[in-house]
């Protein structure tokens, strides 16, 4: 095939399939500026003729505390996760390349079985979850809620850093065990600096997991000023009747904020990607 | 400084089916204060015997003592690398690319409780024998090889440890700073006293540097002397090719001498098997067109010019004898060319020959 024939489908290929990902989000928007009569009346991909604010309005003001909330919530968290997460990936690393067989294939164990623990379904652990929570009287409460979410994401924060923390070269941390420095000062002063744009990834992925986690925030809170954002967009879709303009620019609102995270550090998520296959390159 | 003794090292490594064995019963003793060169080819051991002495690896049998204090015996480390006082300069120098050059120095230092302006002073002194001084803010991706080479030295010496280690320092330098590379390392440690241990493929790093020399082929410590000993009586031919560039001849034992296509080769002793290596360096060949009349060159036959080729400003000459295997070459060096197919006669050094029962 000749190049240009080549690239043309390439191209081609590429167009069609952000196409199908750009239509969802190109509805979403525009349909957030109809009056609700026009979103029933016309196609969902044709843009309103006339712009109303009205439906931003409204949902913002009903939104507003429950992105607070959110904020509160996802945000140490995912700091809280993706570091403590590190420290562990660290801890199997030294583990794993210990001189004793029994450790490292004890680490190997345990690492597969935490591997395995962020593959459990929120809703099979949500019984036992709640009883936990609710016996630390922690139910209806940030820290609660931060307590399960802790739970989910530290593995996952291990297991993703665990891939980062292995492309940092294995001389580097020979070398500062000879200089004397113990295993914090070579995590907090190499592995973490070296591992930063992987860092960086890992804290995205979870910031926008938690942020979309519904079933925890749904089970853990009991009082409407402490819902999170997605359970409250989700209750515009009612039992009774749904207000469609408004439920689109919820949705909206409520994805602006892990929009903005990918749009602003995106390219450190690419860049800890790349520094996975480049050999740590990504510095 | 340190005296290293080892004693009957072995080390294996668990593989699919079975062990690789990389260091079998290894025994040696580095005399405190000492230049001691490990030479071997690659896959050898050289690296795994010198990270066992760090206390990087764990030698599987054996014990290993610094002084009389055993650090490590059968698969178990007594003293962990960071109490060993050791500097160790790594094949890839291992800087901390997220730290400066100065911060790369001081590294060790920090782990020391020392005070500040105690810690700038050491790095300064260190920096200033090495002559990095002016490159000490700069990130090591900022500083060329032999700087980057020169902070690793550098970060391995200003905790003044008892022993040094360098595992192919120089094997990521361009040949020209070699030379002037080596020359430091000797220098700072003749100033320093610590006790020295270099590994490394290249024979021209253990000439300039170590005083004493091993070589491990295979996992096994095959000789152990001075180098030019081990240049001039090497005890295999592998050896021989290890430390130098030598001609390797297949030839027959006969009672007048070694029998290699037309060439003659004198005997000194006699020998049991038939078929033996005959191993001259090419420092102790000549080709020449007319009869030498010196003593000291014996003639061992005809040949004829193969390829003339032309290196550091002399003529490489490949010789194959006029009958026999065109596959048996003799290579020396000369300052003046020959023709190619040329007939010459051929000339070795009186008691050059050396010759390897296989």
């Amino acid at each position: 095939m000749r190049p240009v024939i080549r690239a043309t489908l390439h191209y081609l290929a590429l167009v069609v399939i952000s196409a199908i990902w750009l239509i969802p989000v190109y509805a979403m928007l525009i349909n957030g500026f109809k009056s609700n009569l026009a979103v029933l009346s016309t196609p969902v991909l044709v843009p309103p003729t006339s712009f109303s604010l009205s439906a931003y309005h409204i949902v913002f003001n009903a939104l507003e505390r429950p992105l607070l909330n959110s904020l509160i919530v996802v945000i140490p968290t995912a700091l809280i996760s993706t570091f403590l997460g590190a420290m562990g990936a660290y801890f199997f690393y030294t583990l794993t390349y210990s001189f004793s067989k029994f450790l490292s294939s004890l680490s190997d164990f345990l690492f597969s079985l935490i591997t395995l623990a962020t593959f459990i379904p929120y809703q099979a652990t949500l019984i036992p979850l709640t009883r936990l929570v609710v016996s630390m009287g922690l139910l209806d409460n940030y820290l609660g809620i931060m307590f399960a979410m802790l739970i989910f994401y530290i593995p996952t924060g291990a297991l993703l850093m665990s891939m980062f923390i292995s492309v940092v070269p294995r001389s580097i941390i020979e070398a500062a065990k000879l200089d004397g420095a113990g295993d914090l000062k070579i995590f907090m002063k190499l592995i973490l600096p070296l591992s930063l744009p992987g860092f960086i990834s890992t804290l995205i992925f979870i910031i926008i997991e938690a942020w979309n986690n519904f079933f925890i925030p749904l089970v853990l809170v009991t009082t409407p000023g402490m819902r999170l954002i997605p359970v409250a967009v989700e209750s515009y879709t009612g039992g009774y009747g749904t207000i469609y303009n408004e439920t689109f620019a919820a949705a909206v609102i409520a994805s602006i904020i892990p929009l903005a995270i990918f749009i602003f550090l995106g390219r450190y998520f690419i860049r800890g990607l790349i520094a996975l296959g480049g050999g740590g390159k990504g510095v | 400084m340190v005296k290293i003794i080892a004693k009957n090292i072995s080390k294996y490594f668990k593989k699919r089916n079975g062990y690789v064995i990389a260091l079998d019963d290894v025994s040696l003793t580095v005399e405190s204060g000492a230049r001691f060169g490990i030479l071997g080819p690659s896959g050898a051991g050289k690296t795994t015997f010198m990270r066992i002495i760090a206390g990087l690896e764990v030698p599987t049998k054996g014990e290993l003592y610094f002084d009389d204090k055993l650090v490590a015996s059968n698969n178990k480390i007594i003293v962990p690398p960071e109490d060993r006082k050791i500097g160790m300069v790594f094949q890839t120098w291992a800087l901390y690319p997220n730290l400066t050059a100065f911060d790369n120095i001081a590294f060790p230092l920090t782990n020391m409780k020392l005070s500040k302006e105690e810690i700038r002073k050491r790095v300064e002194e260190i920096a200033k024998i090495l002559d990095i001084g002016h490159v000490l803010d700069h990130y090591p991706r900022e500083l060329s090889g032999g700087q980057q080479q020169r902070v690793a030295l550098a970060r391995a010496l200003v905790k003044n440890p008892s022993l040094l280690l360098l595992d192919e320092p120089f094997s990521n330098l361009d040949a020209r700073m070699r030379d002037s590379a080596r020359a430091l390392v000797k220098d700072v440690q003749e100033k320093l006293g610590v006790t020295l241990i270099i590994v490394s493929h290249d024979p021209a790093d253990i000439f300039s540097i170590a005083d004493n020399v091993g070589v491990l082929v295979k996992g096994k410590l095959v000789q152990v002397g001075r180098p030019e000993d081990v240049y001039n009586n090497p005890v295999t031919i592998e050896v021989a090719n290890l430390i130098g560039e030598i001609n390797e001849l297949e030839g027959k034992v006969t009672k007048e001498g070694v029998i290699v296509g037309n060439l003659k080769f004198p005997l000194d002793k006699s020998y049991k098997s038939e078929r033996v290596i005959v191993g001259i360096r090419p420092e102790d060949v000549k080709f020449t067109k007319d009869l030498i009349n010196d003593e000291n060159w014996i003639l061992v036959g005809k040949g004829v010019v193969k390829v003339i080729g032309y290196q550091g400003g002399m003529f490489r000459i490949t010789v194959t004898p006029l009958e026999g295997s065109e596959d048996e070459e003799i290579v020396t060096y000369m300052d003046h060319p020959l023709k190619r197919k040329e007939e010459v006669l051929i000339y070795v050094k009186k008691g050059s020959v050396k010759i390897f029962e296989t």
